[in-house]
């Protein structure tokens, strides 16, 4: 019997192609909105989470809270060498990884043309807990920053560009630090992770990284620290401890340093993406909605249309839950089509679109299961009105019925 | 011979909301298995009312309907469909074939409402429609088909689940006076080799002659109940 309802139904679509297809596209808008929105916000989600896993879940960036600060940061307040060692060795269960958040920027001649580097100035260890991918030589180490050597370890394409290969270790190139000229010994080589980010960059900078001591100006005394927690530690606790007891070595006021971590970030755009998905998904909803009035409408339609078939079917003993049957099966049929050519449509937008930004495209087999399942529960409840009053329809007068 | 269908007392009242028509007066009627039965009269009559009644299409006012010793008055819709389904075979004036749906297939669907498995409807189908002449044309589509055809497929189907009784509502309406010979000699068959129950509305009188007893309406009432080889009053 559901066998027969269901080639009933095929038939009944085929006979009506046009308006059968016009009747899906609500469904086809819907579905495949809600599937691009979703397939596109966990592709999103995989490159933000990828991207923060690359500077490290546990990063965070301690800074003076301005609210706190009148005019110019008080001379009290600026952090020294000496009390980043002191913060480590006090919460060295904790405190794996931190320096003074020291960077440059040089003019750097590249062939006949002066480009410009940016160097990020990092204690030993850092790639320890970041995502630098070395590939030649080494990264900075303790030697290096204990003796503040002017050695600079650079990103792959920089290398290539200054160098004309990417093994440039051994190479020396002149930067200027603090209006200095300084001759830099390349000791390394990193790769930079190909991302959504990276590839959005069209600028021609170059990137590497230094020790921090060769800023002293800025290494010595600094207001910003750049820090590691231990991956298993609670961020928001831990940094607000560390924070807190600086703020009071110091002899500041409790919530003198406040702090930004990488989670907190990350936590943040999430969040952000996923009430722009629930924004977007209750529109496809409402979509979704409208294209299942269109399906009772055109089931309203073919019921009155059939009225006289309906009659013959009930004379020759179609029983009230055989018709019923029949035009929910349609309903069902019509919309889980809708459905199945929507989450089609909606996949190709998805993978078009990611494939375009460069990202890897993600899709939850799951959510195309309750795409199909849900419009077909779409088509099963607008069904229900039409079939209902179809299966009750007196067979005298749909005989009748002209 | 054993009874088939016996009303007591059965009207039907048809309740307009202002006035109250009775279409059909308080009767009584037996016909018996094997019978070939005519109901004439004029539109307006109470013959198809009465049709509609025996054919389980609908429920009278009052009195009691047995069909083959079944009270089938008090019966829910769900059971009043079985009883068409499986006991009872329906032949209309404007043949009432399905649109777009093959001859084969309009045959099979008392079938699948019994429940019956796809390929015994197919079998029974085609053999249906061998019997009737129309084993050529089991793919055509009702549309493709003249009248007369169409009158032998829904015979066909009338019969798919072996009915013990055939109701004919005026089958020869729509047909040329050679069809409408072909339609009512197939009945005339069944009634004759297979002692299949045949009652059917007609208002023309030569179309009746085919059957036994002639039941003639006025007014809700019958006038007449005559039988073949009485004489005419």
């Amino acid at each position: 019997m559901f066998l027969e309802n269901v080639k009933l139904a095929l038939s009944a679509i085929r006979i009506n192609k046009m308006r059968s297809f016009l009747t899906m596209l609500g469904m086809i808008i819907g579905i495949s909105s809600v599937i691009a929105i979703t397939a596109i916000g966990s592709s999103i989600q995989g490159v933000v989470n990828q991207q923060f896993e690359s500077i490290g879940r546990s990063a965070v960036y301690f800074y003076v809270n301005w609210a706190m600060v009148d005019d110019y940061v008080p001379s009290e307040a600026l952090i020294s060498r000496e009390e980043i060692e002191e913060l480590k060795e006090h919460f060295s269960d904790e405190l794996l990884y931190a320096d003074p958040n020291v960077s440059f920027s040089s003019p750097v001649k590249v062939g006949n043309a002066e480009k410009k580097i940016y160097v990020n100035c990092v204690g030993s260890g850092y790639e320890q807990f970041s995502d630098v991918d070395i590939i030649y030589g080494r990264m900075i180490n303790e030697n290096d920053v204990e003796g503040a050597r002017a050695r600079i370890v650079l990103e792959a394409n920089s290398a290539r560009r200054l160098f004309g290969t990417e093994n440039a270790v051994g190479a020396k190139v002149e930067l200027t630090v603090e209006e200095e000229p300084v001759d830099f010994t390349v000791v390394g080589v990193y790769r930079e992770k190909e991302t959504i980010f990276t590839q959005m960059s069209t600028s021609d900078d170059l990137y590497g990284y230094a020790p921090y001591s060769l800023v002293p100006s800025q290494a010595d005394y600094t207001i910003y620290i750049y820090a590691f927690l231990a991956p298993e530690s609670n961020v928001a606790e831990t940094a607000t401890r560390i924070g807190d007891w600086l703020a009071q070595k110091k002899g500041l006021p409790e919530g003198f340093y406040i702090y930004e971590s990488a989670e907190e970030q990350q936590g943040m755009i999430n969040d952000m993406l996923g009430m722009i998905s629930v924004a977007i998904g209750v529109i496809a909803g409402i979509s979704l909605l409208v294209g299942g009035i269109g399906i009772m409408n055109i089931m309203l339609v073919s019921v009155t249309e059939r009225t006289r078939e309906i009659g013959i079917r009930k004379s020759l003993g179609a029983r009230t839950g055989d018709i019923l049957l029949q035009f929910l099966t349609e309903s069902m049929i019509i919309s889980a089509l809708g459905g199945i050519l929507g989450t089609m449509l909606g996949v190709a937008i998805a993978a078009i679109g990611m494939s375009v930004a460069g990202v890897d495209f993600v899709i939850h087999p799951m959510v195309i299961l309750v795409a199909v399942g849900f419009s077909a529960l779409v088509g099963m409840f607008f069904g229900i009105y039409p079939a209902r009053r179809a299966a009750k329809l007196d067979p005298i007068e749909a005989l009748r019925y002209e | 011979m054993e009874e088939i269908i016996r009303l007591t007392g059965v009207s039907k009242t048809y309740d307009t909301g202002k006035i109250q028509v009775q279409a059909l007066k308080p009767l009584d009627l037996l016909i018996e298995q094997g019978e070939y039965v005519a109901i004439m009269g004029s539109s307006g009559s109470g013959k198809s009312t009465l049709m509609n009644i025996l054919g389980c299409l609908d429920r009278p006012t009052e009195g009691s309907y047995f069909l083959a010793g079944e009270n089938v008055s008090g019966k829910s819709d769900n059971e009043l469909s079985l009883i068409r389904n499986k006991r009872i075979g329906f032949v209309f004036q404007s043949f009432n074939l399905i649109p777009r749906t093959s001859v084969l297939k309009n045959v099979e669907l008392p079938m699948i409402y019994a429940r019956l498995s796809a390929k015994y409807r197919e079998e029974r189908a085609r053999e249906l429609l061998e019997k009737v002449g129309l084993g050529e044309r089991l793919d055509h589509m009702p549309n493709e088909i003249s009248g007369g055809q169409k009158q032998r497929v829904a015979i066909a189907r009338a019969l798919a689940n072996q009915p013990p009784i055939i109701f004919a509502d005026e089958p020869t309406g729509n047909l040329d006076s050679k069809s409408s010979v072909e339609i009512m000699e197939i009945f005339t068959k069944l009634n004759r080799e297979e002692g299949t129950t045949v009652v059917l509305v007609t208002h023309e009188p030569d179309i009746a002659e085919f059957a036994d007893r002639v039941l003639t309406f006025r007014d809700g009432c019958v006038i007449s109940d005559r039988r073949k080889g009485e004489v005419k009053n």
